[in-house]
């Protein structure tokens, strides 16, 4: 059992925001697979952010991507 | 160098901080509220409030969902949890807070089945899985997380996933400061804005608090030099006699927040005529229930739930924490009954609590000052 790490914040509020790099786009399903710094992978849910490729930087809450990152794409 | 390295250098910190110095007058007390648990977790893990000068104090706001939610709604969370074949799901710091009998993870303990997700559409996906199961999601947190479980439960509902259900704690960010903002006990000069709740629901939500009670609000990101550029920009406006809102944290906040977001979730859910916070009492119209249309999905209509009102432990003062009117370490049970590893009240509980926070990071430079 593992607990939010307090280092890195909480991820109820997801406070401490998860910058996560767009990898693959599922367009259909509205999923893409994104990537963290230390190349760890999640699906996240791109249905709340516009037209997003591969490269871009998205703000990812619970799994789910909440605006694009500017300038990071 | 990582993105947010450049959030955290330590010379532009020190401008900074040495601009905010020239800002404040000397004589005059400031107190600026920062909102969230998520700047209440960078104050005390950067060190931030020693950055600035004496008479500028930071109080901690209401911001953090996990601290805010009160024990009844953990007792009926833990009853849907120990009905024969449900799976319940939730997310971490969840299980730790304490119902009248004990938290999610005691009854865990005790036999129940609860796993911890990361997402609702974690828990989607162990539904799918165990199709002969019951899961609930109990979901919470203020509009960060409400997308999250809206576009879920939209998801369950297209995909004809019969066997999932929401129990839904979502509560709203605005109504707690206006509730804040009339209550008699607290004097405020400005707030430091939730970066986040703002990338959905944009600047325009907290006009209201220029508007109404003539204080300026700055939208911050939660890096150190974010917050620190926050407290310089109230400290501008004070200094310049204004009052508006303003957006600090430009590279994700939009000043009209994000509308297919603001969207889903009134598709999704509408404002229950009122909700318990931890040691705020009831606010009106502060959370959030499925609609109607995803009656079939809501877990509250599906199970026996006690639904019963719990006070807050005697001895706990996370209300006076959360308002902001006493300081973490000012409660009589810091540090010694109450624990981030055995919490009586929910500010300790969340990393972003601030006695969690305070307990975590900002006891030790202060031993160091008693000493």
């Amino acid at each position: 059992m593992s607990f939010c790490d307090h280092d890195a914040g909480c991820i109820t509020c997801g406070d401490v925001a998860v910058e996560l790099v767009v990898v693959a786009v599922d367009a259909d399903r509205e999923l893409a697979l994104c990537a963290g710094e230390e190349g760890e992978k999640e699906t996240v849910e791109i249905g709340l952010v516009e037209a997003v490729r591969p490269g871009d930087a998205l703000l990812v809450h619970a799994g789910t991507a909440l605006q694009r990152i500017e300038g990071r794409a | 160098m990582r993105f947010v390295d450049e959030f955290r250098d330590a010379e532009l910190g020190r401008a900074l901080a040495g601009e905010i110095l020239g800002l404040v007058e000397p004589g005059r007390h400031y107190k600026v509220m920062e909102v969230c648990g998520g700047h209440t977790h960078s104050i005390y893990k950067y060190g931030i409030d020693d950055l600035l000068p004496e008479n500028v104090e930071l109080v901690h706001g209401p911001g953090c969902p996990v601290c805010v939610i009160p024990m009844g709604r953990v007792d009926d969370g833990i009853a849907i949890a120990e009905t024969e074949g449900v799976i319940f799901t939730c997310f971490g710091d969840m299980m730790r807070v304490p119902g009248s009998r004990g938290s999610l993870l005691d009854a865990k303990a005790q036999g129940a089945d609860i796993r911890m997700v990361y997402s609702p559409l974690d828990a989607l996906r162990i539904a799918k899985r165990n199709p002969d199961r019951e899961v609930v999601f109990f979901a919470i947190g203020f509009e960060t997380t409400a997308p999250s479980t809206a576009l879920t439960l939209k998801r369950a509902r297209a995909e004809g996933v019969p066997n999932f259900f929401c129990m839904c704690n979502h509560v709203t960010i605005v109504p707690p400061l206006r509730a804040l903002l009339d209550s008699p006990d607290l004097r405020l000069d400005g707030f430091i804005g939730p970066g986040h709740v703002s990338t959905v629901v944009g600047a325009r939500p907290f006009e209201f608090i220029p508007a109404d009670y003539g204080k300026p609000v700055v939208i911050s990101g939660f890096e150190p030099l974010d917050v620190l550029q926050s407290v310089q920009m109230i400290l501008r406006q004070l200094r310049a006699g204004r009052c508006q809102v303003e957006n600090q944290y430009t590279r994700v906040v939009p000043y009209e927040g994000n509308l297919k977001a603001l969207q889903v979730m009134a598709e999704v859910f509408e404002l229950r005529p009122h909700f318990e916070w931890r040691g705020l009492g009831f606010i009106s119209q502060s959370a959030l229930a499925l609609t109607e249309a995803y009656a079939e999905l809501d877990a509250e209509r599906r199970y026996e739930v006690p639904g019963v009102r719990v006070a807050d432990p005697k001895a706990c003062q996370c209300g006076e924490v959360l308002k902001g009117v006493i300081k973490p370490w000012e409660c009589k049970v810091f540090g010694t009954a109450c624990t981030p590893e055995r919490p009586i009240g929910t500010c300790m509980v969340s990393p972003e609590g601030a006695c969690a926070a305070y307990y975590n990071y900002g006891r030790y430079a202060r031993e160091r000052e008693v000493v």
